[in-house]
């Protein structure tokens, strides 16, 4: 095997001829300039995650590293219950969350499975599996200055990793804290929906990883209406506090096509209970800018006239 | 970013739980915060200083030629090297330099940055044909129709390149500068005022007393008019400012910020000394207008103080 790739290794590529140096400074001067043909538009797809059914196990992040060959980050013990991935990286692109609700007054008392309505759910676990939300409209598709981020025919957010040049407009951009830059490269990451695996039918890492079909990956529409029946049964079987995050556009937020089935408040989960899209007062202060420019000019054109021999 | 957390989601139909013993992530930062630091404050400061430069400099030049041309022929080259200074801090805060030219491969209206960079970049050609005409004029080669000629075609796209960086700031989900609505007004109008104020010192250093005259009663006007954006775009951040200072720590930056970068000036200037007292008055206004730059752009970077 290994004597094989060598020979292969010193043979001439045929798509990939030696070039001299001007043209290879050529090349890389064209190539983000070349387009090739927009893949036509598919069903949009998404994740739906269930926090109720999380085991905390992990399964979803080693996938999403082996498939997506992302780098270790080392280890360090956070102090955070179990949670020693503690963010989404540029090699991090699943992040498990380990949320621990016990009243130290009841620390010892055994929780029934059978949860009543009216009993209060302070001994308890909750754990949620984070990722990108692959908003519709995406404050980091809108503040890419490059178009190294788009939305592919899956309607999933994609960053096309030869065309980012590491401005960090998307990570200033994204409510969610879920782009970072990595360090290696300069280039910004993050979860692709395994745009791979899709484009070859089969579904992203994570959600084939998923033991107890916490992570549900499909058509977006049939996602929502298969959420909406597990609310509405949580509710039958006494659990009022669930509800669905990011399945429908808000006034300030469009939807979201990675949402989340909950029982407590956002914010307890590490997202932000009102996301804002940062593109709601562009307008206005782009508004304000000019004005702000067109008086002080005016004033100075004003003083010119005024004062002129 | 939290927001106010007993907030419920607006698709919460049934009611959401009351703050348990344990918040889980809810004290936890949400956003991530941008390299952007030091480099950018300084971007801040030199994309003002070679805009308003240039506009103050096309301004006077198109309205009083006779007073504002030999030193408008100054400006324009001074405004090119710090344009090419503050080109160079934008490629070099890149994650990747080498591939700076990405940003022209698309035009999105959408994307300040997007903006930004085609705005800066035909800003450029008319800004180096006009300070290259200034500079053959002075070697006795002069096209002075073809020099006028680039200051107009500079003139739009200097006011974007001055006009988007403050809407770049203030259109992101970071903390404080998400609620910056009046940053781009401060930015683009303190712009002018420091390139009137750089006219200033360029005109009393060559001895054009008519120009001198006429910019100083303009400094002390834009120096007046500057403070109501200022005042407006604090008031923007005082929110986030309580969060993040002691009221006595917001009332020395204040008082500092204030005292350097508006009564100093405006009291050298109305002083109506010589060369040292207007070139004080300058520096005193760029050296507050770079702290406010820095201190805006710190925001993200700062955490509550431990109470």
């Amino acid at each position: 095997m290994a004597s094989r790739e060598k020979e292969l290794s010193a043979l001439t590529q045929a798509s990939d001829p030696p070039r001299g140096r001007l043209s290879e400074l050529v090349g890389r001067l064209i190539y983000p300039f070349l387009r090739g043909e927009p893949p036509k538009p598919r069903t949009p797809t998404g994740f739906y995650t269930d926090t109720t059914v999380c085991i905390g196990c992990k399964a979803c992040e080693v996938a999403c590293k082996q498939w997506n060959q992302l780098p270790s980050d080392g280890f360090e013990w956070s102090g955070n219950s179990y949670d020693n991935t503690a963010e989404l990286s540029a090699t991090s692109w699943r992040h498990v969350k380990f949320i621990e609700q016990f009243s130290d007054g009841l620390s010892g008392t055994r929780v029934s499975l059978d949860v009543a309505p009216n009993e209060p759910d302070l001994n308890r676990w909750l754990m949620m599996s984070d990722v990108c939300k692959h908003c519709l409209a995406a404050p980091c598709h809108q503040a890419c200055p490059t178009g190294a981020i788009i939305h592919n025919e899956f309607q999933n957010v994609y960053i096309q990793a030869d065309i980012c040049n590491g401005c960090s407009c998307c990570v200033a951009s994204c409510p969610f804290g879920v782009i970072t830059r990595s360090s290696m490269g300069g280039h910004s990451h993050k979860c692709t929906l395994c745009y791979d695996r899709q484009r070859d039918g089969l579904e992203p890492a994570c959600a084939k990883a998923c033991p107890t079909q916490s992570i549900h990956f499909g058509p977006i529409d049939e996602l929502r209406e298969q959420a909406r029946k597990r609310v509405e049964e949580l509710h039958r079987r006494g659990v009022p506090q669930a509800y669905l995050y990011g399945d429908a556009a808000s006034q300030t937020y469009s939807e979201l096509h990675s949402f989340y089935l909950l029982v407590d408040r956002p914010s307890v989960y590490g997202l932000p209970d009102t996301p804002v899209n940062p593109w709601l007062h562009m307008m206005g202060d782009y508004a304000r800018s000019i004005v702000g420019g067109l008086v002080a000019i005016g004033a100075l054109l004003a003083v010119v006239f005024l004062l002129r021999p | 970013m939290q927001g106010d957390s007993t907030t419920p989601h607006p698709f919460t139909k049934p009611p959401l739980p009351g703050g348990g013993p344990a918040s889980g992530y809810a004290n936890m930062p949400v956003i991530k915060v941008p390299g952007w630091y030091g480099t950018i404050a300084w971007d801040a400061l030199l994309n003002g200083m070679a805009t308003g430069l240039f506009m103050a400099a096309a301004v006077g030049e198109l309205g009083a030629p006779v007073v504002f041309t030999a030193v408008a022929k100054v400006a324009y080259p001074v405004a090119l090297v710090l344009l090419l200074v503050d080109l160079g801090l934008l490629v070099l805060d890149l994650g990747d330099p080498l591939r700076f030219h990405h940003m022209l491969r698309v035009f999105k209206p959408g994307s300040p940055m997007s903006v930004g960079t085609w705005c800066l970049t035909i800003f450029s050609l008319p800004l180096t044909a006009a300070a290259g005409l200034s500079v053959l004029a002075e070697l006795g080669i002069d096209f002075e129709w073809a020099r006028i000629l680039a200051v107009v075609v500079g003139l739009l796209p200097g006011f974007g390149s001055a006009a988007y960086k403050g809407v770049l700031l203030s259109t992101n989900a970071q903390p404080g500068w998400k609620d910056a609505r009046w940053m781009g007004a401060y930015l683009t109008n303190s712009a002018v005022l420091m390139g009137c104020g750089e006219l200033l010192g360029l005109s009393t250093l060559m001895g054009q007393t008519q120009a001198t005259g006429i910019l100083r009663t303009a400094f002390i006007v834009l120096l007046v008019l500057n403070m109501i954006p200022l005042g407006l775009l604090f008031a923007n951040l005082q929110p986030t400012h309580a969060r993040l200072y002691t009221w006595e720590q917001q009332w020395r930056v204040g008082v500092f910020i204030f005292a350097a970068g508006t009564l100093i000036p405006l009291g050298l200037t109305l002083l109506n000394g010589g060369l040292r007292v207007s070139f004080g008055a300058v520096i005193f206004l760029l050296l507050g207008s770079w702290i406010i730059r820095f201190v805006f752009v710190k925001i993200p970077h700062t955490s509550p103080p431990e109470i």
